[in-house]
């Protein structure tokens, strides 16, 4: 055990002051991150403690520690297998309380509301009827699991990530073999009978199917339906490996087939950031010899694909999950389409007059865009859209190699960091419930003087923190302040993924933020074009924004 | 080949939840039964028992 005497730092407090802080490290000792978020914010409130953080000891982790000010040498020398207890207070014996305290909560087993069971086949012998099953385990351990699941016929939707891509394979080709679905691995949402999995939110049923590789994609579209008031017949979300070669798209075809066949399912979005290219043409030789329904396609910018003459009109096109949620919205109700996208799209000079309101008080350097997303395929949403309005945009998940940052947690220029990537998320709780990172990150963009706005994602449903606005209101607060103290302003937009059904109201999520002096935005893409207008101001090409409007928002 | 998928669509969701709570919690929250498994990692051998052992078997 070793004691480090550290200064608050960053967001932490305006003065400095010295703090005691001490790292104590349990050996092979293991909880998700989940609970441990969870037993962190419960220390906090233990009296005498400054702050503490209870985590598992990887790079990632450690990295924030040190950021908090919390991590000591013991601390730095865990590894990932290991716990790290982290304290600070004012006083040795603040110290020793808060370490006895934390020690008694991270020993105690966790908790379960009503019966648990310890194996899959007691489970099952319990429920000999369940038909679906959500596996979350270390990918390593996911295979031996899902196949006892296949074999009692039940299907599978598995969020665990680091599945080996020879297992996802296995468990896909006898998934195929068996007539049933293997829903990832990192699967982060599906919609089925009118539920929400792992992390969805609260959608009206109606008669668009959907079918994605991609997360947040399928949040954005379907939430975008149901707000409308057309809504969704399931969605299912493969894991971003469906689409590669190794596995050739198995349960994307799966799932459209099934979708074909639904009775309640009249139009199908297939979304997933850009497929391998042979993947691409299977899926599309699939979808326009092999179905009969109306499609709408979303393979996030690219354009390498051509529709058939006989599927065009049947077949649609589309660049953003923006414009997939549009001709969606057309195949279920086309009399109205004008009508319902007129609430969901502002024409480009009413969002010029909003970019230029937010635009006062900028100075004449504060030209960078930065953008803090937990959701990956809005990030990704956004990339394609300020790559045609700005061109090149860094990231952690560039879409060219040549522009991703060296350092994730410094930002360049324009840039988008996706909170969701793994260098960000090893061994913690996704940003989507723990918002502690996008908290740092903020202040440390707020600081940079060349930085003209900062966007966000805010995720609604099942599964995220649950008022993940509230959470960044103090930040937002301390941001802007920063800005005002430097004599700049400092325009915060964001985007709020969810429904007014949602376990967090989309109203009130979007009224704390307006009130917080946040800019928000029906859909991301939207708030993407807005944050361009901001930043390049007269600068901006009217002929890229004309072709954003033309082909970005709608079919192509 | 796709009516097990297809009735999967139609029943009522009975579903086994092996791992994090939070996904349990959320499908209670929206009334459906949800059978938990406690997953536990299977517990690792030292390096050196399993050097051991490895030469023994």
């Amino acid at each position: 055990m070793s004691t480090g005497l550290c200064r608050s730092t960053g967001s932490r407090t305006c003065h400095e002051i010295l703090t005691l802080v001490r790292n104590v490290v349990k050996k092979n000792f293991h909880r998700d991150s989940v609970h441990l978020l969870k037993l962190s914010e419960e220390a906090k409130k233990i009296k005498g403690i400054k702050d503490v953080a209870v985590v598992m000891g990887t790079v990632t982790n450690k990295e924030i520690l040190t950021r908090l000010g919390l991590l000591t040498d013991e601390g730095k020398a865990a590894t990932e297998n290991d716990m790290i207890l982290a304290v600070m207070a004012d006083s040795d014996d603040g110290i020793e309380e808060g370490l006895k305290q934390v020690e008694v909560m991270i020993l105690k087993p966790p908790e379960t509301k009503g019966r648990s069971y310890y194996s899959v086949d007691a489970a099952l012998q319990a429920v000999p009827d369940a038909n679906l099953a959500i596996v979350s385990i270390p990918g390593e351990y996911a295979r031996d699991v899902v196949r006892i699941l296949l074999d009692r016929g039940i299907c599978v939707h598995l969020f665990s990530d680091h599945v080996p891509p020879e297992h996802e394979l296995e468990l896909k080709q006898y998934a195929k073999s068996k007539g049933l679905l293997v829903m990832g691995p990192g699967a982060g949402t599906s919609l089925i009978g009118g539920k929400a999995i792992a992390f969805a939110n609260v959608i009206k049923r109606g008669k668009i199917g959907i079918v994605a590789a991609a997360g947040t994609g399928l949040q954005e579209v379907s939430v975008l339906l149901s707000e409308a008031g057309l809504g969704v017949s399931a969605g299912l979300g493969t894991g971003g490996g469906d689409v590669k070669a190794k596995i050739g798209g198995l349960m994307m075809l799966q799932s459209i087939d099934a979708l074909e066949r639904d009775p309640e399912t009249s139009a199908i979005a297939v979304v997933s950031k850009p497929p391998d290219p042979n993947v691409s043409r299977v899926l599309l030789e699939h979808i326009t010899r092999q179905t009969k329904k109306q499609y709408v396609t979303c393979f996030l910018g690219s354009e390498s694909y051509i529709i058939p003459q006989a599927a065009v009109g049947r077949v649609r096109r589309t660049k953003t999950l923006h414009a997939a949620f549009s001709e969606a919205a057309r195949c279920a109700d086309p009399d109205h389409h004008t009508q319902i996208m007129s609430r969901f799209t502002l024409p480009q000079n009413e969002l010029k007059s909003v970019a230029n309101e937010a635009s006062k008080g900028l100075k004449e350097k504060q030209r960078y865009v930065r953008g803090l997303y937990t959701g990956g395929t809005l990030a990704y949403e956004t990339l394609i859209i300020l790559g045609r309005l700005i061109g090149n945009v860094y990231s952690n998940a560039a879409l060219d190699s040549k522009l991703k940052l060296s350092n994730s947690y410094q930002s360049m220029k324009d840039s988008i960091i996706d909170l969701g990537e793994e260098e960000f998320t090893a061994g913690r709780a996704h940003p989507m419930i723990d918002p502690t990172i996008r908290k740092m990150r903020l202040i440390e963009e707020a600081k940079d003087p060349e930085v003209a706005v900062i966007l966000m994602d805010i995720m609604l449903g099942y599964g995220s923190h649950s008022d993940p606005a509230g959470a960044m209101l103090s930040t937002i607060a301390e941001a802007k302040s920063i800005a005002e103290t430097n004599d700049r302003a400092l325009p915060i937009l964001a985007h709020v993924c969810g429904t007014e059904q949602d376990p967090q109201p989309l109203s009130e999520q979007e009224k704390k933020l307006r009130e917080a002096g946040v800019q928000v935005f029906k859909t991301n893409a939207l708030m993407a074009i807005a944050s361009a207008m901001i930043s390049k101001r007269d600068t901006l090409s009217s002929d890229a924004l004309s072709d954003v409007y033309d082909h970005f928002l709608g079919g192509f | 080949m796709s009516e097990n998928i297809l009735k999967l669509f139609r029943s009522e969701l009975k579903v086994i939840n092996v791992g994090l709570e939070l996904f349990k919690d959320a499908l209670e929250d929206q009334s459906v039964s949800v059978a938990q498994v406690s997953w536990q990692k299977p517990p690792k051998l030292e390096k050196e028992y399993e050097d051991i052992l490895s030469k023994i078997l």
